[in-house]
């Protein structure tokens, strides 16, 4: 074995923190974030063959862990996959924030100033109230959200992950940012 | 909808000049327009935080996967 070699059994204390944290930044549920490390490195052990010494192990085993979170979004989304059809009949619609007659806000959506919205909030609460946010939303929302927004996923590449069409699309990103943004005024933006 | 399709795709002329004079003349949508921005770079600065600041993995959980992994090795 040379000193390039990797030694999967040191993964867990040498890399087992960091991917954990970039797990739970995703998945805010700390079991998940395990699995999902656990599952990075058994992936890293069945493909040890694949590793090239000039990348890093620990660049290595990030790749495998972003992989294993985008499929992680992916059965979230495809266990509750709902059609466009579907998408109108249930939850919040854009009748709920726009006039049907003229396309206009509603009273209540009307978006309100976020001028000192930076101001109004620290930065860790501002984070703590979206990420509240982002966990209401449902699975399938926010799994495009994370994938489009956190993930940096194109939307061809969202499409294809997801198996949506780019009606889908676009509706479920129109929907996920209206909620996000009506969430985000009731807990505080806006009301300054 | 346009809004967020611009971000990802060119919009054809017709759309771009729609969009333009709709959010010219509606000053919520104007607003909107800045807060659907806001929201995406918002959610990629919280995930980065909490990326490097958050709870780290319990020795009980490193030693469960450092037995799989001899194991399974």
């Amino acid at each position: 074995m040379t000193p390039d070699t990797p030694v999967p059994a040191t993964w867990p204390a040498r890399f087992g923190d960091e991917l954990y944290r970039f797990a739970l930044s995703r998945v805010s549920d700390s079991e998940t974030a395990e699995e999902l490390v656990q599952e990075t490195f058994l992936s890293a052990l069945d493909g040890l063959a694949t590793f090239r010494a000039e990348a890093s192990e620990r660049t290595w085993l990030f790749v495998i862990l972003r992989r294993k979170i985008i499929d992680h979004y992916r059965r979230q989304a495809r266990a509750t996959h709902v059609g466009l059809d579907e998408i109108e009949a249930g939850g919040p619609t854009e009748a709920d924030f726009f006039v049907p007659e003229n396309g206009h806000w509603t009273g209540p959506q009307t978006p309100a100033s976020w001028l000192r919205a930076d101001a109004a909030l620290e930065q860790q609460e501002l984070h703590d109230i979206l990420q509240r946010c982002q966990d209401r939303l449902p699975p399938q929302q926010e799994a495009v959200f994370a994938l489009r927004f956190v993930e940096e996923l194109s939307a061809e590449e969202i499409c294809q992950e997801l198996g949506l069409s780019s009606a889908n699309y676009w509706v479920i990103v129109h929907r996920a940012k209206l909620q996000l943004r009506r969430c985000l005024e009731k807990h505080g933006l806006g009301k300054n | 909808m346009l809004l967020e399709q611009q971000a990802d795709q060119a919009l054809a002329r017709e759309q771009r000049v729609n969009l333009w004079l709709h959010l010219r003349y509606c000053p919520y949508c104007n607003r909107y327009a800045q807060q659907t921005v806001l929201i995406a770079e918002w959610a990629r600065a919280s995930a980065s935080a909490r990326a490097t600041a958050g709870p780290v993995l319990s020795e009980a959980a490193k030693e469960r996967m450092r037995e799989r992994l001899v194991a399974a090795g």
